[in-house]
Parts: C-alpha cells; sequence; structure tokens
C-alpha cells in the first residue's frame, strides 16, 4: 500500500510539468471563444450565493428577524468554497473519457488528468476567491485572528475534492451510470450541505446529521473563522431563540480531516490498481 | 549495463469479444457470477474471450531495428501497447532498458482549439519531455514541421497532412533510446516522407534502438535489420529480414477474381529455374515457365504480372503481347516462357500468374507463385524498364504429358 502511494506521488511528481501543461490547457479551453471569458469565473459563485440570498431573504420574511449582511458573508463564503468542489467533480468525473484519445496512446500516469481538472477549477475559485476578498470588507468583514484557521481548511477542502474527483473518474471510466449520479448529486448536494444554511438552524439532531457529510466542518469552520472571527479550537455555543446551542467542535475538524486524508488515500489506491485497464476499457 | 533493449519472455494478451457491462446493471449479474464460479485463471480463455497474443518471445539489442510485420489483426498494435505500457500482458514478462519514446498517432495529444505552438507544449509534455527542453527545440521542431507562418493559428484550421506533419515534428525531437514506430512513415507528402526516413536513418546510425511497424516492405527493408511475423497473435516467423518479409507475402490472401465454374484448361506447372523463391541481382534475367495443358479445344491469354506491395509493376497477357490468344488444342500441353530482366529497385517483388479465357473469366489465378528478392546494387540508381521477351512452343516432354495424363486432364 505505502509502495503504491508513493509510487503515485513519484510518478506524478515527475509529470509535474505535464500536469501544468494539462491544467493550462483546461483553463485556456474555457475561456477560448467565450465571449465573458473570465467573467465566467465568478458567474458560478455570484449564482449560488444569490439563490441562497433568495432563500434566507424568505426564511427572514417569515421568521420576522431582518436579513443581515453577515449572512450574505456567510452563504458567500461557504459558497465559492462550493462551487469549487462542484465545479472540479463535474470536469473531473469527465477527464478520463473526456481524453480517451491519450489514455488510449500514450503513457502517462492517468492521475494528472483528474488532477488537472481540478487544478483548472483551482484557478477559477481563485478568481472567486479574490473577488471575495474585495467584497468580504463592504459586507462589514474585518480581520480576525482566526484567519490562520483557512489554509488548513483550504488544504482540506482540496484533500477532499481531488479524492473524490480521482474515485469519480474512475469509476466513470469503468462505468457510464457514474456521470448521471454525479450530476444529480451535484444539482440536489447543495441541499444536503450546510451553505443557504448553519447546521444549527436544523436543531440539535439535524445539526449532528449535518456533519455526516465531511464538507459540512470544512465549510462550517471557513465561515466561523472568517466571518465570525471564531478560534476552531475550542467548541463554539450561540444564544439561538434563548438557548445556548453548540454550533461547532474541534472534532467536527478532525472527522472532516480523517475523511478527506482518507478519501484521498483510497482513491489514490484505487487508481494505481486499475489503471493498468484504463486503456482497455474506455 | 546489459546490451539488450527490449525483451518479451512468452507473453499472451486475452482479449474480449464483444461488449463489457459498461454500466452498473450489467455489472451485478457477472459480479454474482464471477463469485459463484471464482475468479478466472489468467491462462484460461472464458466464452467470449480470445488470444490477441499467444506466448510472443523476442529480444532486440541496443541499436537493433527490429520490423514487426504481419497483416491486419495479426496483434502488432497490442505488442506496441504491451511496450509502451498501455495494457499489461495476462501471462509473461517484459523488460525494456532504457527511455522509450513512441511513434503512434502522433497527433493524439493534439487540441484543435490550440494554437500550433500551444500543442508543441502540451504533445511534447505528453509524450515526456520536458519544458525546457520543448523550448530550446521549438525552432527546429517548426523548421522541421514546415508549417511556419502557420504556428499561432488553431490547429483545427489546419489540414490533416499540416497536423501531421506537426505531430509527427514533435515526437521526432524526443530524442528516445527506444523508439517505437507504428505507420507514420505514411505521413505527409514525399518530401515530408523523405525527411522522415533521413530522420530515421540518422537516428539508427545514432545507436537508437528502433522497433518498427509497418505494412510497406520496402521501409521495413531499407530500414530494420531483423525482423518479426505475427500471425493471428503468433510469432509465425522471426530473424533474417528477407526471409521474414518473404514469409510475409506468402501468408496473406489478396485480389482473387472469380474463377469459371468449369475450367477447361490448367497449369502443370508454373516454375523459376531455381524451383523456389529467387534472390536476384539488379538486372539479372531470369525465366518463368509456365506449363498449361487443357482438355477442350481453348483459345486462352494466359497472364503474367509482378507486384510489389500493392502496385503492379509488370501486368500484361500472352493476346497483349501476341496480339492473338494462345490456342490449345484438347490434350495439348504448351509451356510459355515469361522472360524477364529484373531491372527493378530493390525490393521484395510477387510473381504471378493467371490462365484467362479469351471469352471471359479466368481458369485459373495466383497471385503469389514465387517470391522474387531484388538485391541492393549501389551501381543501380533508380528505377528501370523491364525488357520482357517471351516465347511459346509445343511441348514434346513424354514426362510431362504423363503428368498431365495421370491429373486427368487428358482422356
Amino acid at each position: 500500500m505505502l509502495a503504491d502511494l508513493k509510487g503515485a506521488s513519484v510518478e506524478v511528481w515527475q509529470h509535474r510539468e505535464l500536469l501544468e501543461q494539462l491544467t493550462r490547457r483546461d483553463i485556456k479551453l474555457r475561456y477560448k471563444q467565450a465571449a465573458m471569458g473570465f467573467a465566467w469565473a465568478v458567474f458560478m459563485p455570484c449564482l449560488i450565493v444569490l439563490s441562497g440570498l433568495i432563500i434566507r431573504f424568505a426564511m427572514a420574511q417569515i421568521s420576522g428577524t431582518p436579513l443581515a449582511s453577515r449572512d450574505i458573508a456567510n452563504i458567500a463564503v461557504k459558497g465559492v468554497g462550493w462551487s469549487f468542489f462542484v465545479g472540479a467533480l463535474g470536469f473531473a468525473t469527465a477527464s478520463l473519457i473526456g481524453n480517451s484519445n491519450l489514455v488510449t496512446k500514450i503513457y502517462f500516469p492517468r492521475e494528472v488528468l483528474p488532477l488537472s481538472s481540478v487544478a483548472a477549477q483551482g484557478f477559477d475559485s481563485s478568481i472567486g476567491l479574490v473577488t471575495l476578498i474585495v467584497l468580504l470588507p463592504l459586507l462589514g468583514v474585518r480581520l480576525h485572528a482566526s484567519l490562520v484557521w483557512v489554509p488548513l481548511l483550504l488544504v482540506l477542502l482540496i484533500l477532499f475534492t481531488t479524492g473524490v474527483s480521482l474515485f469519480l473518474a474512475c469509476a466513470n471510466l469503468f462505468f457510464r451510470d457514474v456521470k448521471y449520479i454525479v450530476q444529480v448529486v451535484l444539482m440536489f448536494g447543495i441541499f444536503f450541505t450546510p451553505i443557504f444554511f448553519e447546521p444549527a438552524m436544523l436543531g440539535p439532531r439535524g445539526a449532528l446529521v449535518a456533519t455526516i457529510n465531511p464538507l459540512t466542518g470544512i465549510l462550517e469552520g471557513l465561515r466561523l473563522a472568517v466571518v465570525d472571527g471564531r478560534d476552531l479550537s475550542h467548541p463554539i455555543t450561540e444564544i439561538i431563540k434563548g438557548t445556548a446551542r453548540p454550533v461547532w467542535t474541534p472534532w467536527e475538524l478532525a472527522y472532516s480531516a480523517v475523511c478527506s486524508v482518507a478519501i484521498m488515500i483510497g482513491s489514490t489506491l484505487m487508481f494505481r490498481r486499475l489503471q493498468h485497464l484504463f486503456a482497455e476499457y474506455v | 549495463m546489459t546490451d539488450t533493449a527490449i525483451r518479451m519472455d512468452g507473453v499472451w494478451k486475452k482479449f474480449q469479444r464483444g461488449e463489457r457491462h459498461d454500466s452498473l446493471r450489467d455489472l451485478v449479474p457477472a459480479v454474482a457470477r464471477r463469485i459463484l464460479k471464482g475468479p478466472q485463471p489468467a491462462g484460461e480463455l472464458g466464452k467470449n474471450d480470445f488470444w490477441a497474443l499467444r506466448d510472443v518471445s523476442f529480444e532486440v539489442k541496443r541499436g537493433d531495428a527490429l520490423g514487426i510485420i504481419g497483416h491486419n489483426g495479426a496483434g502488432k498494435s497490442t505488442l506496441l501497447k504491451i511496450l509502451t505500457r498501455l495494457l499489461r500482458p495476462s501471462l509473461g514478462s517484459y523488460d525494456t532498458h532504457g527511455r522509450i519514446g513512441a511513434l503512434i498517432e502522433v497527433t493524439a495529444g493534439f487540441h484543435p482549439d490550440l494554437t500550433g505552438r500551444e500543442n508543441i507544449y502540451l504533445n511534447g509534455s505528453i509524450i515526456g519531455m520536458k519544458k525546457a527542453d520543448i523550448a530550446s527545440r521549438f525552432d527546429a521542431i517548426v523548421d522541421f514541421s514546415g508549417i511556419g507562418a502557420f504556428i499561432d493559428t488553431p490547429v483545427k484550421r489546419y489540414s490533416s497532412g499540416m497536423n501531421a506533419r506537426l505531430g509527427f515534428s514533435v515526437a521526432a525531437h524526443l530524442e528516445p533510446e527506444i523508439l517505437i514506430v507504428d505507420e507514420v512513415l505514411s505521413v505527409g507528402d514525399y518530401t515530408f516522407q523523405g525527411k522522415c526516413i533521413r530522420w530515421m536513418q540518422n537516428l539508427l546510425q545514432s545507436g537508437t534502438t528502433v522497433i518498427f511497424v509497418s505494412h510497406n516492405m520496402d521501409a521495413v527493408l531499407s530500414l530494420c535489420n531483423s525482423a518479426i511475423l505475427l500471425d493471428q497473435g503468433r510469432v509465425a516467423a522471426k530473424g533474417d529480414l528477407k526471409k521474414v518479409v518473404g514469409e510475409y507475402y506468402k501468408s496473406g490472401g489478396r485480389f482473387k477474381p472469380a474463377l469459371l465454374e468449369t475450367p477447361t484448361a490448367r497449369t502443370i506447372e508454373f516454375a523459376a529455374p531455381t524451383g523456389g523463391d529467387l534472390m536476384v541481382d539488379p538486372g539479372e534475367r531470369v525465366t518463368f515457365t509456365h506449363t498449361i495443358t487443357a482438355h477442350t479445344d481453348s483459345e486462352l491469354s494466359p497472364g503474367f504480372f509482378i507486384n510489389r506491395g500493392e502496385k503492379a509493376v509488370v501486368d500484361t497477357t500472352y493476346s497483349r503481347v501476341r496480339g492473338h490468344p494462345l490456342r490449345v488444342k484438347a490434350g495439348d500441353s504448351v509451356q510459355v516462357d515469361w522472360s524477364v530482366a529484373f531491372n527493378l529497385p530493390a525490393g521484395v517483388y510477387e510473381v504471378g500468374y493467371h490462365l484467362g479465357d479469351i471469352a471471359g473469366g479466368y481458369h485459373e489465378y495466383q497471385s503469389r507463385a514465387c517470391i522474387v528478392t531484388v538485391g541492393d546494387d549501389p551501381r543501380v540508381k533508380g528505377d528501370s524498364f523491364v525488357a520482357l521477351r517471351l516465347e511459346a512452343h509445343r511441348v514434346q516432354d513424354p514426362a510431362l504429358q504423363l503428368a498431365a495424363s495421370r491429373a486427368g486432364v487428358l482422356p
């Protein structure tokens, strides 16, 4: 197992220039002959944030509490993270099939194909991220010491996304049903991930169920660290409807971290052991 | 450091005929069956399996050039895919020593929307070049391809020839230790093909090991120093280049015209003076004797032809040369001598004959009666002409008459 992991990392490292070239290609192709160009990179997160706003506005109307600028910031932070995840998955799932002429003709570590899809989406999302950095002060978000948590959370998000992408790319090569499943999951996944809402709104039990999704810990962590400026190493409680409710425990982060690393290792091993069949099955 | 570049040891490769289970719905029953019966051993064939390669073994020394030939479906591509690590053998093992570069589908890495320049970098890294190497060889690549001013045009606007030339040029600058070439010399026009051949010869002189797969026997003969012939996944012949190429020509099926249902004439013998296949010097004159017999009075037009690959070098008939058909009385035997001076460039030629009827149709058609290999003679430059002479006379030889009557032709 260790030999496989080492083999994968060594081979991908040796082909880092190929990874770079493929990533450049993916980025160029997204914007070639596209009139809106790089505006597309901001369009997707904007749409997510906008749909979140509509839902939160409706909720605010019913509960009678006004929509705060903090709510907008919450949705924006998590929305950018989510758009990275869905974007990467969408492109990575098709990456092996879409490059079948390469898979059947030329040898190189096949991991670079889904990896380059994730990297290209990373480039897109970083444009969204820069936009977010400009917008957050306008929404009243200040700089906090808790921003030191952000790099760790982003690494976990990238690890988790990459792990799932490798798995889906590989699965889709053998079974074409996977891409339909992915489409459906990506369409409805946003309701199973706390983007438009906070897990605490689901009540104590509901909040616990919501944390089963490894993305919950990562995205909630981002929100709390960036918008609320909370230190993630301690449990956090908030007063909701007069009662103190836990909204965060460090265990959530630990759980997301374990899941991210596990899926990354699992997918890498699966990819390694199956890739000699790719040229035959694609 | 060994002097072996490639060694294949009893390699078998199994493929499945027909569709695999591509969707989850088909997977479940397949998995259930597999659990009940246990996994299939690598050495056994399932219901829909077949062997694409069977017990293939060979060795290539460093600096050698091996030709892999065989008819379509013989397993050449499978063999190459194993060598380039795209497929794993079902059984057996192989070793390669040295950096492998493959000239197989040289445009596979191209993206139509990217420019020539972008595609050079992309394709270069896909086939395993470092960015710095591509940058330093960039001008040479563009120069070799002859793309010139179009380098910043998206390749989707290129002609297919330009596309292929650019792909080949990138791959040609990979500088591998072992080069695997599959039918790419047919790329581009004559000038470009000449460039490619010269480039290959330079590589060979510089000590690169070459595996060359082609249907072009002339290219194989001029570039390689040994060959293997694959037939239905097996190594049918290996070793001496000319012998293997000769076997290739004999093993193939080519043009077969419709034959007359009730032939009235037949060939007793078609032979060259030495019997079997021939090795001749350029310009050497050879007489092929064609002995014909008929059991009814016939008006025949025996034909004689020499093919090189798919192209006819000589194709003529008795009636075309003489201006009248060959009349053979019932029970008679006639010997026609076709005398040919092989004023031809070095290469492998197939000599064939047919027995046409003046009323139409063929009594017989044999496209590969004899293989003639014309040797390389530095004094002969380029193509020459064939001085064809023709003689015909009634056979008086009693032995031949006897053979004809035994064959049931004579009453």
